[in-house]
Order: structure tokens, then sequence, then C-alpha cells
């Protein structure tokens, strides 16, 4: 059945004065909030407002595993679960999980799993749940940084955190950080993460035309973003245990 | 963090029992005491509706989604509205994931029926053309944390949900839909406001709004749903039993609390004026 509104792109994705819809830079972020230990019954948790992105994270684990047969001898494994609310996109989506959340999946698994010491976890399972509440473009991404940000808060060991970011081309020009339209519209999409550890990319994937230069160029760009997003990330994980240490020196009972 | 195992020690059981014979609960509270609750209504864009709710530790985010398609034959000229509940893994170690299970089938449906029967949903505003077109509305409730009686709290975030609602107005022009600018708000679709109250019971002792140790520890759970001055809907679970003086009981005070609540949470301010 048809929805009375169209969902419909405007024709231009540069304003007048140069800056694009919502009124950002060319690399300018969108305003990002996030915060750790938000759930009280997960082991680790993150909740990440990124525009208008609303994500929630949740680790479980080590834990035992279910389905049996899935558990390793020698390792750990790392199961993500990403998943989108009905009501979080312009169409309501079907709730049960579709091909794109799948995919996202893995390629969110395959991004975090370098950082984790799976192997000193033989036969258990580390269990990441990422729910996008409200989506406005790269999901992905803001997943990525959220469940890297919740496995630190589960005090799970890791070698360093994840970032992730959404590089991108809007009408022949290079941007940083894509919203949900200009994904859509756009020419190009290239959500990138990076491991701290070591400084390499993580996840990587690319739809849209770029050529050589432009597409190196858009790395380095990158990079300044995930600086950014490291920084933010690290004060986060800081920040609880600040406000921890604040109210033991209050006297006041720790939880 | 908390540790939950889908069994609860006998020790703890016994000695929320031996609690509540003295009248006390295990967190402080009265035995006719909600938890704290907070509301906050639109707070997903994407949505044409939404809520967060909290009751203590139990947390949940509800959105509301439409469609326009055919009207039942039986009802040519009125609207559907149907509900939704996921108790999504990240919210608790007792929830699995995969197809929904009994337990969120049961929040969806309580939740539902208690509104459906309450001349809440006006669905004959829903209607754009008869027999052709009508709003069919998606009240999805997402279950963010678990702590305890998700019933209740799925009933208040529904109901913030639906009055906060902005759907764009159609109308029929040439047999086909078009939109007019206008949005159809809470204070067009929505009248009374039902309310959903819980009792657990654990031998015969009666208590409302039952906490998660509390639920895993009682016999059985009441929840009747009530506008000012009638009842819309019961559902018992569990395998506990409720004499019929308990139910009168129970009835009578649900009206009280319902309104106490709808009071205290002032739900008619998410109405638009």
């Amino acid at each position: 059945m048809p929805l009375i509104i169209k969902d419909e792109y405007p024709e231009k994705l540069f304003r007048e004065d140069g800056k694009r819809l919502d009124g950002r830079d060319k690399h300018e972020l969108r305003p990002i909030k996030m915060e750790v230990g938000v759930l009280e019954n997960a082991d680790g948790s993150a909740y990440l407002e990124w525009g208008n992105n609303k994500i929630y994270a949740a680790v479980y684990g080590p834990r035992e595993v279910h389905p049996h047969h899935l558990a390793k001898p020698d390792r750990g494994i790392l199961r993500v679960f990403y998943r989108m609310s009905t009501f979080s996109v312009f169409e309501r989506k079907r709730p049960a999980p579709g091909r794109r959340e799948k995919e996202i999946s893995m390629v969110i698994k395959d991004c975090l799993k370098p950082v984790l010491f799976l192997e000193l976890y033989p036969g258990t399972s580390f269990e990441v749940f990422i729910n996008v509440m409200d989506a406005d473009g790269g999901t992905r991404c803001a997943c990525t940084t959220v469940a890297a940000l919740a496995l630190a808060d589960a005090g799970i060991p890791m070698r360093s955190l994840v970032s992730a970011v959404a590089m991108g081309k809007i009408d022949g020009e290079l941007i940083t950080d894509l919203s949900g339209i200009e994904d859509k519209a756009g020419e190009a999409d290239l959500p990138c993460a990076m491991t701290w550890f070591n400084e390499e990319m993580s996840l990587l994937q690319f739809d849209g035309s770029m050529d050589l230069k432009e597409f190196s160029e858009s790395l380095v760009l990158a990079k300044d973003a995930l600086t950014k997003i490291h920084e933010i990330q690290l004060e986060t994980l800081k920040k609880k245990y600040i406000e921890i240490q604040e109210e033991s020196k209050g006297g006041e009972n720790v939880k | 963090m908390m540790n939950i195992k889908r069994v609860i020690s006998t020790i703890e059981k016994n000695y929320i029992l031996s609690n509540l014979k003295k009248g006390e609960r295990i967190d402080g509270r009265d035995l006719w005491e909600y938890r704290d609750w907070t509301v906050k209504n639109d707070v997903i864009a994407s949505a044409e509706g939404s809520a967060e709710v909290t009751l203590g530790e139990t947390k949940m985010i509800t959105g509301l989604k439409y469609d326009v398609g055919t009207p039942f034959p039986d009802l040519p000229s009125e609207g559907v509205c149907t509900f939704m509940a996921e108790l999504l893994p990240l919210a608790s170690p007792l929830f699995e994931r995969g197809p929904p299970g009994d337990q969120s089938i049961e929040l969806a449906r309580v939740v539902d029926r208690g509104i459906r029967h309450a001349d809440c949903v006006q669905t004959k505003k829903l209607c754009i053309k008869e027999n052709e077109a009508v709003y069919i509305l998606f009240v999805d409730i997402y279950v963010i944390n678990y702590s305890g009686n998700l019933i209740d709290a799925g009933g208040v975030s529904a109901l913030t949900t639906l009055l906060s609602s902005h759907i764009p107005e159609g109308k029929w022009v040439d047999g086909k839909v078009e939109w007019t600018g206008k949005y159809l708000t809470g204070k067009t679709i929505v009248n009374e406001l039902p309310m959903v109250i819980t009792y657990g019971k654990i031998g015969d002792i009666i208590f409302l709004d039952p906490s998660l140790p509390e639920e895993l520890a009682c016999d059985g759970k009441i929840s009747i749903s009530v506008t000012e001055n009638k009842i819309t809907s019961i559902q018992k679970s569990g395998y506990a039993t409720f004499s019929i003086e308990e139910i009168e009981m129970l009835s009578k005070k649900s009206m009280e609390i319902g309104n106490m609540v709808k009071k205290e949470l002032n739900l008619e301010q998410y109405r638009p004026k």
C-alpha cells in the first residue's frame, strides 16, 4: 500500500551559502553525544546520539554459547546483532531482521574482532546487541562506534577502541559524516572504521563513484574525523570513572 | 550490573515473602505503591508519535508508524490500530533472539485489549474513504531494559505515543488519497485514557507493580485495565488463583490507582490543544 507522502530528495545538496542542508560545513561532524553504562542488566552498555541517530548497544559475555555447536574449543566467539526498530525509518520496517541487517551485523563483527583477545576465552561467546531506535544515515558507523564503547564498558580486554565515520561525495564535493538524505541522494558513500592499536582500517565499504585522487583524499580526511570521534569515546569512558571517583570522595556509597 | 537467573533462589524467595508478610517490600515500597515513573514524548524523529517510559529500572521506547490500506469488510469505515512488542535481547539476559515469544505476545495483547475496549482510539476518525482507504496504525513497543512489570509501563507508553501522534491527514480525491498538509493528532484520534494496572500474588498476599525479583518469585499476576469508571480488560497469568472477593477488591482499587497515576503523570499534557 502506498504511503501518502513520498520521501523526496532535493535537487541540490548544498545551500546557497555553501553550507550543507543541515547547516554544516563540508567536513563538520553532526553533534555527537555518548554515554556508557546505561542499561542495568547488561555486562556493558552504551548509548549514542549522532545527529538524529539514536542507538543502544549492550554486551553480554563471556557467557555460554547457544546453540552449543557454535562454540570453539580454542577461542571465544563474537556475535553481533544489528537491528533497527520498526519506527526508525521513513517507511515502517518489518519487525523480522532482513538481509541488510544481517550483512551489517557481519561487517560490524568483522570490524570489532581484531581488537579483542578472543583466544583467552575458549568455549564462550560475547554477544553484542545493537538497536537503532532512530536512524538518519551512517548507522553502521555509529553502531560500530557505540559497540566498541559497550565492549569497553563491559571491561573486556581490548587492544584499543574502534571509531567509525562515513565519508562521501555530494554534488561533486567530498564531505565528512553523511546524513540520511546525503547518503540517498549523494554520489558516493564510504563508511570506514579505524582500529587505533595499529591505526589501520578495519571496516571499509564503498558505494558510488570517485576517482583515485578523491578516494585517497577521503581517506586522509577520514582520519581527522576519526581522531575527533576517538577523543569523544575516550572522554565518555573516562567520565564514568571520574563520576564514580567523585561519588566515593563525597562519602556516598558507590553503586 | 545485576546477576539475573531464570530461577530465583529459595533464600531470596523466602526473604521476599517474609517481608511481604510484614507489609514491606524488598525495595522499601508499600504494598500499593508504584516505583518511580518517568514519561517523555516525541523522542523519535522518524516516528509519527513516540514515547520513552521508565518504571523503576524498566525502560521502553514506543513508536508509531502508519500506512494506508483497505478496511476490513465487516468494518468498512473504521481504521485499524495494531500493537506489537519486542523484548530486545539487549534488555535482559532472560530474553532471547528470534521470533516473538509468549511474553512479548502477552504484553502486546494485554496493552491492545485494554486500549481497544475503552473507546480510546477513535477508529472512525481513521477512515479516509469508506470501503476504500483507512489508516493502519502500528504501535510498536521496544523494551530496552527489563526489570519487571512490562505491562503497566507498556500501557502508559502506548497511550503517550497515541496522544502525541501526528499523522498526515489525507482526503479521497478522484479515486486516490491526497495529502491535505494538515495532521491528525492525539486530540482527534484519542478519547478515553485507559490505564492497565498489574498486581503480583505470593501465597495470599497481593501487591502492586511487581519488580523483577518479585515477578520471578510470585505465583501469578493479574492485570486489570480500567477507564475512569469501567473495567475494560483483565488478564490473569501464572498459576496463582484469586478469590472473588480479591478480584472485586482489586477492580475497585484499580480505578483509584488508575485515576491517581493518570493525574500524577499528567498524561493529558501530551494531548495537543
